[in-house]
């Protein structure tokens, strides 16, 4: 016990908000299912979940709205559970910005300062400056209804930092913007957060938003932490068949391990075809899934030394922009996924025309057959 | 979507109790006394209702005769409602028109306008010389008041009244589902080559089923429950609310009671069904007929014809009918206080003109002054009351997971026949209750807050549900603000417009309150009680000039409403 007690208080010593064993039921449905967390200070923490993984309610649950059914959310080394929202000090951006209707941009971003009595002459440059921060200065007697999308955002965001709050907990902040304006304000939104010296729980369904924007990802599914990490981390090495389909996607192949020896393993696919990996922690006989991403499968007319080469015929070829998405009907009626960039592109291939597949043993990821089946794990993504 | 936050933060468990006994003690109890009060006088009632040593059970026999009218009158009601109102809530909610708004205005105007005045005018408009008769040329009033409708066999101005009273009940439910269906839905009729009539009949109707259910009912226990107006037209028939006020008023409590209570358990059975069905949030209720395809090709070829070539009969029906019920009776009774102004102008006696009766001998202009100012004390100190209660009790609807389950007791008192409440009020509050207030001032003001409480509760609700209160009350949580701090800042502010709907809602309605009043006032005489004392007087120019003061104060009114939902 001793032990485990150091190692909590030098937990405590670094992170701002730890969450231990959180759980929160509604009815029968676990919406968070023993969350144990801790963010730092100064971090930027994206987490990324489907509609219904629980996101939102593990949001609300930091900042007081909701309480947990069981576990404990420590925010600054001391234990808030029961205690109001108002005394957290931590703000919820909502997605809908939820801007007082009724109040006009000045007095929306001093609501924090005023309802905390603070006196007159610091919530004014408080709020002037912090105006000035997200260059609203001039529309401060403007009423919510009169701006534009982006602004609303930049009210809102002002308002939270305005509030004094040291934990801005954003809820899809950029998910009621349209798509160009959400890439846009990405960076703007990071930089903000590091400039003043916050800490960030950002939660989002984009897997792209998340890996750009964040210092650590916590991927989270039907209430269960899938895997915590750096953006890098999750994407090049992902832990689990829904983490790898989630952020980035791959092309999936079942399998069965032939042969485990000091280069890898031997993976046999549908048709009796033989796949080369260069992971060996699964055993011989076991039921596996191959991942691969698709920028790592190449597609041309002749087999590559060292590499798994596989010919098909083109079913699909898809133009987006800087690249292109292939899908390779395998002669063993297996569809593999590929993405060329455009610079990298010897030519394009047209649907019906024979080609090889080639992909690298390193480049394969190997997981265990899941029990409900592939399809049912990565079928809602 | 709201959540209901089982916000243990929000609301300190003592004010919520608090509320809720308030509650309890001020609007549920005088909701239910009635039923438990003949209960506990089980035996008096069987003696005075069932085995009376003089007259056997002749007061039984008596119950049965006016429920059974009254039922036939309601049916029937609700029957031209929805004929008239089905139409009428369409072109609303679909077309739009110059004058729109006005008729909108004009098609709820029954809503807030004092039932007494307006029974008076209509009775004036039907039966006398001074209304539609003397339009038409005719020496004497076009109906008298006791003919009956051929075939349905009920008195004629009776049925008009209520027809006009309960209408809007279905209009506006009718209106407000119409408004919340999808039109892509009828676009996608159409362009597949459906008539507007067809696609009426086969799209949109369907869908608005439980509107008109809702709307149906509501009207049903309106009619049902009808006393101001009624005791005005009546003539010798004789409905089950007024037959309250009769015995009330003859100190057959028992008998009175009784029936009281039956008509509130009728009210409550009729209301909770439909509350569990169709009010449940998010219920989907679906209803699908199927004709034979024959017959239904023949409906849609009429339908096609009728669709194109008399497009206007279905926007000009309702209209007629809006202007005779609801227009017509407000410009006769205008006029012919101009025209009795100073003398009757058929018999040309100064006795017979409105400037007699107010300044002469019966002095009726000071009885108008003191019961306009017993009105105006009720209406406010009520409202008041009943604002306290609502508000709180509005945010515990929303925020506790038995809201729904208040919200649904909260519509009784809306359509528990008001003399039936009257009389549980007098009966809770007097000596055989707890004894603590008798007729007069305080026992109209308890009994106008138990309808008070759920009509301002209905407006904050609306308001509440449209702006998303939670999430501007959670941002500001989150924000610093203590859950106090929230609501004063926040909440309140946004509820604003609700809470003045809905004060302005309640005082008229407590203004024109007529039934309930009239058996508890004792000497206190409210305006609405006056025109009937009137009537029954037989002081017609008194009665015309206070009906015309009451329809202009309601009218005033009702313009303060609309500027203020306008925004």
């Amino acid at each position: 016990m001793p032990l485990l007690e150091f190692s909590r208080e030098g937990d405590a010593a670094t992170s701002l908000i730890r969450l231990v064993n959180v759980t929160k039921k509604f009815g029968d449905i676990n919406a968070l299912d023993h969350i144990n967390l801790s963010i730092d200070d100064g971090e930027y923490l994206c987490i990324l979940g489907q509609t219904g993984a629980g996101k939102t309610t593990l949001l609300r649950i930091i900042a007081g709205l909701l309480e947990p059914d069981e576990g404990e959310i420590y925010i600054d080394g001391k234990v808030v559970n029961g205690i109001p929202p108002e005394k957290r000090n931590a703000v919820y951006m909502f997605q809908q910005f939820a801007l007082f209707p009724h109040m006009d941009v000045w007095r929306n971003v001093s609501f924090g300062p005023v309802i905390q009595d603070w006196d007159e002459d610091r919530i004014k440059n408080v709020t002037f400056e912090i105006l000035e921060m997200v260059r609203l200065a001039e529309r401060r007697d403007a009423f919510p209804n009169e701006l534009s999308g982006g602004m609303q955002q930049r009210v809102a965001l002002a308002r939270g930092i305005a509030s004094g709050a040291r934990i801005l907990l954003l809820d899809e902040p950029l998910g009621a913007l349209d798509a160009r304006l959400r890439v846009d304000l990405r960076t703007q939104l990071r930089k903000l957060v590091k400039d003043q010296g916050l800490t960030a729980v950002h939660v989002t369904h984009d897997q792209e938003e998340s890996l750009m924007i964040a210092d650590r990802v916590v991927v989270l599914r039907n209430g269960r932490i899938e895997q915590i990490g750096t953006p890098h981390e999750v994407y090049s090495k992902p832990q689990s068949i829904f983490v790898t389909s989630f952020v980035g996607g791959a092309s999936f192949i079942e399998g069965t391990v032939a042969k485990v020896d000091d280069s890898g393993s031997i993976i046999e696919i549908r048709g009796g075809l033989r796949t080369c990996v260069s992971d060996r922690s699964k055993k011989n006989g076991e039921k596996v899934v191959i991942a691969i991403r698709l920028e790592d499968v190449s597609v041309g007319t002749t087999s590559k030394d060292g590499a798994n080469n596989f010919p098909g015929v083109v079913e699909t070829a898809m133009f987006i922009g800087g690249s292109i998405e292939y899908e390779v009907r395998l002669e063993n009626d297996v569809l593999a996924s590929s993405r060329i960039l455009l610079s990298d592109a010897f030519r394009a291939y047209k649907a019906g025309e024979r080609v090889v597949i080639s992909f690298h043993p390193e480049n394969c990821y190997l997981f265990s057959y899941p029990k409900v089946g592939l399809l049912k794990e990565i079928e809602a993504i | 979507m709201v959540q209901r936050s089982k916000s243990f933060t929000s609301f300190p468990k003592l004010v919520v109790w608090i509320i809720l006994i308030v509650f309890i003690f001020f609007v549920l109890l005088p909701t239910f006394y009635l039923i438990s009060y003949v209960f506990l006088r089980w035996e008096e009632v069987q003696v005075e209702v069932f085995a009376n040593p003089i007259i056997g059970d002749e007061n039984w026999r008596q119950i049965l005769k006016v429920l059974f009218f009254s039922f036939r009158l309601s049916l029937l009601t609700v029957a031209f409602d929805l004929l008239f109102g089905v139409p009428l809530a369409y072109v609303l909610a679909r077309k739009r028109f110059p004058g729109k708004s006005l008729l909108e205005d004009f098609a709820t105007l029954p809503l807030v306008i004092p039932t007494s005045g307006f029974g008076f005018a209509t009775l004036i408009t039907w039966t006398t010389v001074a209304g539609i008769g003397g339009f038409l040329g005719l020496r004497s009033g076009l109906v008298t008041l006791n003919a009956t409708v051929p075939l349905i066999n009920v008195p004629f101005v009776l049925f008009i009244v209520h027809i006009t009273l309960t209408l809007p009940y279905v209009v506006r439910t009718l209106e407000t589902k119409f408004q919340s269906i999808d039109t892509t839905f009828e676009t996608a009729s159409r362009t597949l080559g459906a008539s507007s009539l067809t696609t009426f009949r086969n799209i949109l109707f369907p869908l608005a089923i439980p509107g008109v259910f809702s709307g149906a009912v509501l009207a049903f226990a309106r009619s049902l429950g009808e006393t101001g107006a009624t005791l005005i037209v009546s003539g010798v028939s004789s409905t089950a609310s007024i037959a309250i006020v009769r015995w009330t008023s003859e100190f057959k409590l028992a008998t009175a009671s009784f029936m009281g209570s039956l008509l509130v358990v009728i009210a409550w059975v009729i209301i909770l069904p439909l509350e569990l069905y169709l009010g449940r949030r998010g219920s989907s209720f679906k209803i699908s007929y199927q004709l034979p395809t024959s017959l239904s090709n023949k409906l849609m070829k009429l339908e096609k014809f009728v669709s194109r070539s008399l497009p206007r009969i279905k926007d000009f029906a309702p209209l007629t009918i809006i202007a005779l019920t609801v227009v017509v009776p407000i410009v006769v009774v205008l006029n012919s206080v101009v025209l009795y102004w100073s003398v009757d102008p058929y018999t040309g006696k100064v006795q017979g003109g409105v400037v007699y009766q107010l300044f002469g001998p019966s002095n009726y202009f000071s009885s108008l002054l003191q019961a306009t100012l017993t009105s105006i004390i009720v209406a406010l100190t009520a409202t008041y009351i009943a604002m306290c209660i609502a508000i709180p009790l509005a945010f515990i609807i929303e925020r506790r997971r038995y809201g729904d389950f208040i919200r649904t007791l909260l519509k009784v008192p809306l359509i528990i026949p008001t003399s039936s409440l009257g009389l549980s009020v007098l009966l809770l509050w007097g000596s055989s209750g707890f004894n603590l207030v008798g007729s007069g001032i305080w026992l109209i003001i308890l009994t106008h807050i138990v309808f008070s409480v759920p009509v301002i509760v209905e407006s904050i609700i609306a308001a509440y549900e449209g702006s998303d209160i939670q999430m501007y009350e959670d941002s500001a949580r989150t924000l610093g603000a203590t859950a106090y701090n929230a609501i004063e800042k926040v909440s309140l502010p946004l509820i604003k417009g609700g809470i003045l709907t809905g004060f302005i809602l309640s005082f008229t309605r407590s203004l024109g309150e007529t039934g309930a009043t009239f058996i508890v006032m004792g000497r206190d005489i409210t305006v609405p009680a006056l025109v009937v004392n009137m009537v029954e007087a037989l002081a017609i120019p008194a009665a015309l000039f206070t009906s015309t003061y009451l329809i202009i104060l309601s009218l005033g009114l009702l313009a303060i409403i609309r500027i203020l939902t306008r925004r």
